[in-house]
């Protein structure tokens, strides 16, 4: 199969890397093992700098509102950190004292949703927290070991009246009502119409993964790419490259086996070492598909910060890329070939991280490729 | 090679990070409070199994062996072939847990009996029947040509001559839903096959590909005939080049993937000649051969990626195949489960169940209203004709249909 | 009478303590037990978990042996929910002098050790994972025993008998009238509060500690410190413990040991003060790693949890006034005789395995200063959880229970199990997934086993000892804990804690999967979680 581009990972800065070329009128593939970091997303843009416009306008072609409002998100431990861009339903704010007096709704049983933690860092910024308890739908009674977030959105989805209404009889003189982040996985508008209904702000405050706003984003990009004409190969995992002196001429999928990805360009967006972008033993750090240069360090011993709280080297290592994205082997520019997203590390300072570095990195690259022909 | 220098174990259970996205894409979690969910069903409970056999649970028979999760896992867990596993592995190295198991669904008795007819077995024909009878009751009978007495079998046997004809030649292992229940799609891939200058042989002899009976608890029997097929697929000539085709999707998993996977069963000389029917077509046709279509044909199509072909990652050959027919408007429906879990859905106790977890599905079909919705499995066919009312065929049936 | 008088303080809160605190009150002494931080965070908890036939030590320490045996036989018997009887091989393999396997088993049935010489082909069956290269085994009756949860019923019996224990809690001095002891000043570590402790005997047992408590009270007990270094993998290789039929030497023994299994040990001489911050150097994970997979290949590629390491309390022979010789058995030192101290006595050296005959051997000294004549009758008492049950009973209920959870619980719970309030159907979910610890469990562990942190907990539940490593399960667990304590801000320190102790285990195996996992974490921690 020949395409123009070939991009391996389907997280978000694949997704974004697809989109944009397909809307460009490119053909692409992308090629993802198994579903990706968005499922852990907090819903923000950490370092996001530029480009909000053109992230809108993408996201907002696949049905994703984002708000452009630098300030500051609740953590799920009651603690606040920094962000620019986030997710419509992901509040934030200029200050961390949002309100005067909040209304805590817990979900009983639920154990991956913090309301102590929550309330004595409100209590911490002078926003008075007063905690209650949602009735659960009649399933969730039932003595199901498996209580995560994604079974509890399908039903709070279905049931968000119900909520409404017990949360209109639970306030008193509050300002803002904080609710575990569960809504809108399967509908999208579940968030905006609480927000009308509930006579106060109403604040969406994370739970442990899975992330259900990281879920819907996942789900409506790859929708968005397939209806653009994307070839989505989920399930799959890039084994091989196939090189002609500094050009990528296709790629071998484990499920495909012979029959290989032909195209002109390349995207390497395979993630860091969760997502196996990056791989590791006692002696080295590689990446596994095109086997390029990674700057790491030689002593192991170096890899790590013996305290969990601090930097930790080892998320620093990445693919060695020139200025143009394109990774090196032994120094040398694979001259159709572009990194992006968490497999640079933090090779690429200048770009951020996270999802900010994602989606920098992927329009770099795309514009590269469209400027290429 | 150094100690360390990498690190491997049985379905790769270990590279497990317990990140949860298996959870999100498990349908019968979704539905069913009683299964422990795929990552403590598979990983969690491998090493606790590992400890001690007593800790095998019977609440893994729930996993429907769809695979959705391993197509999710972003680790390359093999989480439902662990699954099938520890069920073959505790089901037959110590029969007395096998007594244990009923005994304590006994206790659970309320929770297992909807179950029933599951644990009663269900082979390939009994699937059929079971299924049949649950779709009675919705009028959907112009989908379901009555079983006519005359197998697919029958009918190739009756050509063979004329398919040796052809210089090319395949063999075909039609499965036990064609050859019973939908001889039709046989004679189409036979038409379109032929069209390509490809005569079309029969196995001599193949046997059902026993995935109902791996997920039902009766690997044994499977095994057996896991012996048999590949026998008769070497027969044909599979280890020699001779390409096996297949229209169903669950089939090819089974002979490819299970046999060697969790029944032990060696395949490597064969399993590459196994094939999907659509991906030989779509590589015939890149490769240059070509198929006259009919000049004013018109169709709608919504394709649905079956489970197990998302697992074989092969829905790309249908998709594309379908996309190159002239007149065929095409739509990629969203990756998700159709609710019929393998039998599961057909149990009147989980009919409900079973359209929450296909709703999204079907609402999506409604949204885009083809004419054809186009999918590589028999169950998913059923599911969303009974659910739907729309029509569902074999993306080789309705490229069957466009050429003359 | 005052609250703070007992009949007999004893000091550490290891297997030795716990175990002499539950003779104490099982022969009817009011006893109290003081641990400056909780059960078993010594050489109690940092060790491979083998519960010794004895066999290692039938050569070269026939005491030793014999005494192991015995204790192995008392311990299934009385404590069947902490030992999994899985028999042990002394495999030989082509570098080893097979000679020695006579002279090995000629010693073990010497001490009374039940030693078979099995055929290597024979040995490979029973034990799928063993070396192939053998050239020689022999079947002994090694065990394998968790000491957290022995720990734990030892003190959770105690208590039933009426004995004390306060956690958290440091000695800062010994309240001595002339040559005699009297009681000890003590503090409470978290609230600072100091009080005092009145008992007519007081019994050190803090293990490598051992030493600078006995100066505290005026004495000398001469410690030998020797840091082990084992590494845990993650999942379970082996069912049978595997040695190495030679003389004892580094990382020769492997343990299965609940969901994992262990390979140690090394023997590194450290200095005293160093005893507090042990950890693992890469050499040693090499020599881990190098030496265990000539026990079991499939070791090399195997991914590892964890590094630890621990401090065998060995004590200098009194007979040896330069210090230089070490004796390896039981110490039991009556101060009153040896030093002129009246109302001290020190218990230390052994083993996990005689555990409970050194403190018979205390209590006893105990019993005869206070002129109590009672027998011992922890041989035949089983500790709460194994009441009644041999390991085949408890595995038949593990099998009957109606959920994943329940099965894990009742494991680790043994008898006991049943005893767990569940309060609603609530309590069914997970805390931890990996190790399936359920919110009962915890609430259980929380009110009935005096936990204050994360780390109580996990030596209680198993939280957090799974692959994650934490990752889940410490969230949760905090989150049920700052609302049991209702005390978040403690809580939240105590989680960043909690995950940088586990971190400590992790970082000096951080490859491949590990650290995968140890990036996933640090993702869900700083970025999402905020913490």
């Amino acid at each position: 199969m020949r395409f123009d581009t070939v991009i391996i990972g389907g997280g978000l800065a694949g997704l974004v890397a697809g989109i944009s070329l397909q809307q460009a009128g490119r053909s692409t593939a992308i090629v993802s093992t198994g579903q990706n970091a968005l499922h852990f997303f907090s819903g923000c843009f950490e370092s996001m700098k530029e480009a909000p416009e053109r992230l809108t306008a993408l996201f907002a072609g696949a049905g994703i509102r984002v708000h452009y409002n630098p300030g500051v998100r609740l953590t799920p431990l009651g603690t606040f950190r920094e962000a620019e861009l986030s997710l419509e339903d992901i509040s934030l704010f200029p200050e961390a004292k949002f309100a005067d007096k909040a209304l805590l709704a817990c979900v009983p049983g639920y154990l991956d949703f913090f309301p102590a933690f929550l309330a004595e860092g409100l209590e911490k910024q002078g926003i008075q927290c007063r905690l209650c308890s949602l009735d659960l739908p009649e399933e969730l009674q039932d003595g199901s070991v498996e209580r995560r977030s994604v079974q509890l959105a399908r039903l709070v989805d279905r049931d968000w009246k119900k909520i409404v209404q017990q949360i209109r009889l639970m306030i008193q003189d509050e300002d803002a009502v904080i609710l575990p982040q569960l809504f809108g996985l399967q509908d999208a508008s579940v968030p905006e119409r609480l927000r009308q209904e509930i006579p106060a702000r109403v604040v969406f405050a994370g739970t442990m993964p899975p992330s259900i706003p990281g879920i819907r984003t996942q789900r409506l990009l790859k929708r968005r790419y397939e209806v653009l004409g994307g070839t989505y190969l989920g399930g799959d995992e890039a084994v091989e490259a196939q090189v002609e002196g500094n050009k990528i001429l296709s790629v071998r999928t484990h499920n495909l086996e012979a029959h290989a990805l032909e195209a002109s360009h390349f995207i390497l967006a395979s993630g860091g070492f969760f997502s196996k972008g990056l791989r590791s033993n006692p002696f080295r750090v590689w990446e596994p598909v095109f086997g390029v240069d990674v700057d790491f360090d030689e002593d192991r011993n170096a890899w790590y910060n013996e305290e969990f709280a601090g930097d930790q080297p080892y998320m620093q290592y990445g693919v060695k890329t020139d200025a143009a994205l394109h990774p090196l082997v032994d120094g040398q520019p694979r001259g159709n070939l572009y990194a992006i997203g968490s497999v640079l590390g933090g090779t690429r300072p200048e770009f951020g991280t996270g999802a900010g570095l994602a989606i920098r990195t992927a329009f770099l690259a795309v514009d590269k490729i469209l400027e290429s022909l | 090679m150094r100690h360390q220098e990498k690190t491997s174990s049985k379905h790769n259970f270990e590279e497990c990070m317990k990140c949860t996205v298996c959870t999100v894409y498990c349908p019968v979690l979704q539905v069913n409070p009683r299964y422990p969910g795929p990552k403590q069903a598979g990983p969690d409970g491998e090493r606790l199994r590992l400890k001690d056999p007593y800790f095998f649970h019977y609440a893994l028979k729930y996993c429907m062996n769809c695979k959705r999760c391993e197509v999710a896992c972003p680790s390359g867990v093999d989480v439902a072939d662990l699954i099938q596993s520890a069920r073959i592995k505790y089901d037959h190295s110590a029969p007395k847990l096998r007594d244990r198991i009923l005994a304590s669904t006994d206790l659970m008795g309320t929770v297992t009996r909807p179950l029933a007819p599951v644990v009663n077995g269900v082979t390939g024909l009994g699937l059929t029947r079971s299924v049949l009878d649950a779709t009675l009751q919705i009028d959907h009978r112009r989908v379901f040509p009555k079983y006519s007495g005359r197998s697919f079998e029958f009918w190739l046997k009756r050509r063979a001559k004329e398919q040796a004809m052809y210089l090319d030649q395949v063999a075909y292992f039609h499965g036990c839903y064609v050859n019973y229940n939908y001889p039709q799609l046989g004679k189409d891939l036979v038409k379109v096959l032929n069209a390509l200058g490809v005569g079309v042989q029969l196995l001599d002899g193949e046997k059902c590909c026993g995935i109902a009976m791996i997920t039902n608890g009766m690997s044994a029997r499977a095994t057996k005939n896991a012996v048999h097929n590949i026998e008769c697929l070497r027969k044909a000539g599979a280890d020699k080049g001779m390409k096996v085709l297949t229209t169903s999707s669950s089939c090819t998993m089974t002979l490819r993937d299970e046999y060697p996977k969790l029944l032990g069963v060696d395949n490597a000389d064969v399993r590459d000649a196994v094939q999907m029917a659509t991906r030989f077509v779509f590589e015939r046709l890149e490769a240059g051969a070509t198929l006259r279509f009919k000049p004013d044909y018109h169709k709608k199509v919504a394709y649905h990626v079956p489970c197990h072909m998302e697992r074989l990652g092969w829905g790309v050959f249908s998709e594309r195949l379908l996309r190159m027919i002239p007149g065929v408007e095409f739509t990629l429906l969203d990756s998700a489960c159709c609710g019929i879990a393998g039998t599961y859905g057909f149990k009147k106790e989980n009919y409900e169940a079973a359209q929450a977890i296909g709703a999204p599905l079907f609402e999506q079909i409604r949204a885009v209203d083809p004419e054809v919705v186009a999918c590589d499995c028999e169950t998913c066919k059923w599911q969303i004709e009974m659910s739907t009312g729309y029509s569902v065929q074999n993306p080789i049936s309705i490229l069957a249909d466009a050429i003359l | 009478m005052d609250p703070r008088e007992f009949d007999v303080i004893i000091l550490g809160g290891g297997v030795v303590g716990a175990g002499t605190m539950r003779d104490c009150a099982m022969r009817g002494l009011r006893a109290l037990l003081i641990e400056r931080a909780d059960i078993a965070t010594g050489a109690s908890g940092r060790n491979h978990g083998l519960l010794h036939s004895g066999a290692r030590y039938a050569v070269n320490d026939p005491e030793s042996a014999a005494e192991c045996i015995g204790e192995n036989q008392i311990l299934r018997r009385i404590a069947s929910h902490c030992i999994e009887p899985t028999d042990g091989l002394f495999i030989s393999l082509p570098e080893d002098d097979l000679s020695y396997q006579n002279t090995f088993v000629e010693a073990c049935r010497t001490a009374g050790i039940g030693a078979e010489i099995i055929d290597p082909q024979q040995a490979i069956r029973m034990e799928p994972s063993v070396n192939p290269a053998l050239i020689g085994a022999v079947r002994v009756p090694d065990a394998s025993v968790d000491p957290f949860r022995l720990c734990a019923s030892n003190m959770l019996d105690a208590k039933l008998h009426g004995a004390q224990v306060r956690l958290r809690t440091e000695v800062t001095g010994f309240i001595r009238e002339g040559d005699t002891i009297r009681g000890v000043h003590t503090r409470n570590v978290q609230t600072g509060r100091e009080t005092d402790y009145y008992a007519p005997v007081v019994v050190n047992a803090c293990g490598v500690w051992g030493q600078e408590v006995a100066q505290m009270a005026g004495v000398q007990v001469g410690m030998f410190p020797s840091k082990g270094a084992l590494l845990i993998f993650a999942h379970r290789v082996n069912n049978m413990v595997i040695n190495r039929c030679r003389k004892p030497s580094n990382a020769d023994i492997l343990v299965p040991g609940d969901t994992v299994c262990i390979i140690g040990t090394t023997s590194t001489r450290i200095p005293l003060e160093n005893c507090h911050k042990v950890s693992v150097t890469p050499d040693e994970v090499t020599l881990l790693v190098t030496e265990g997979a000539k026990l079991t290949p499939a070791l090399s590629e195997t991914r590892i949890l964890r590094a630890f390491a621990g401090v065998r309390p060995l004590v200098s022979d009194d007979n040896d006034p330069t210090g230089r010789n070490i004796s390896r058995g039981i110490v039991c030192l009556d101060h009153e005789t040896r030093d002129g101290l009246k109302g001290f006595v020190t218990i230390t050296g052994g083993k996990l395995t005689t555990y409970r005959l050194m403190a018979e051997m205390a209590t006893d000294l105990v019993c005869s200063k206070l002129g109590v004549n009672k027998a011992c009758e922890t041989a035949t008492t089983p500790l709460p959880g194994s009441e009644g049950r041999s390991y085949e009973e408890l595995a038949r209920q593990i099998w009957e229970a109606p959920s994943t959870a329940q099965k894990a619980a009742t494991a680790r719970l043994g008898s006991v199990v049943s005893e767990v309030p569940k309060r609603s159907r609530q309590d069914e979910a997970l805390v931890c997934e990996c190790e399936e610890v359920p919110v009962w469990e915890v609430n259980n562990a929380f009110e009935r086993m005096g936990v204050s942190s994360l780390t109580d907990l996990r030596r209680r539940t198993r939280v957090g000892m799974g692959t994650c490593q934490g990752e889940f399960c410490a969230c949760r667990a905090a989150g049920l804990l700052a609302k049991a304590q209702d005390c978040a801000a403690r809580e939240r320190a105590d989680l960043l804690k909690f995950m940088g102790e586990r971190w400590k285990g992790n970082f000096p195996i951080g490859w491949g999967e590990s650290l995968r996992e140890a990036e996933y974490t640090q993702w869900v921690y700083k970025h999402v979680l905020g913490l």
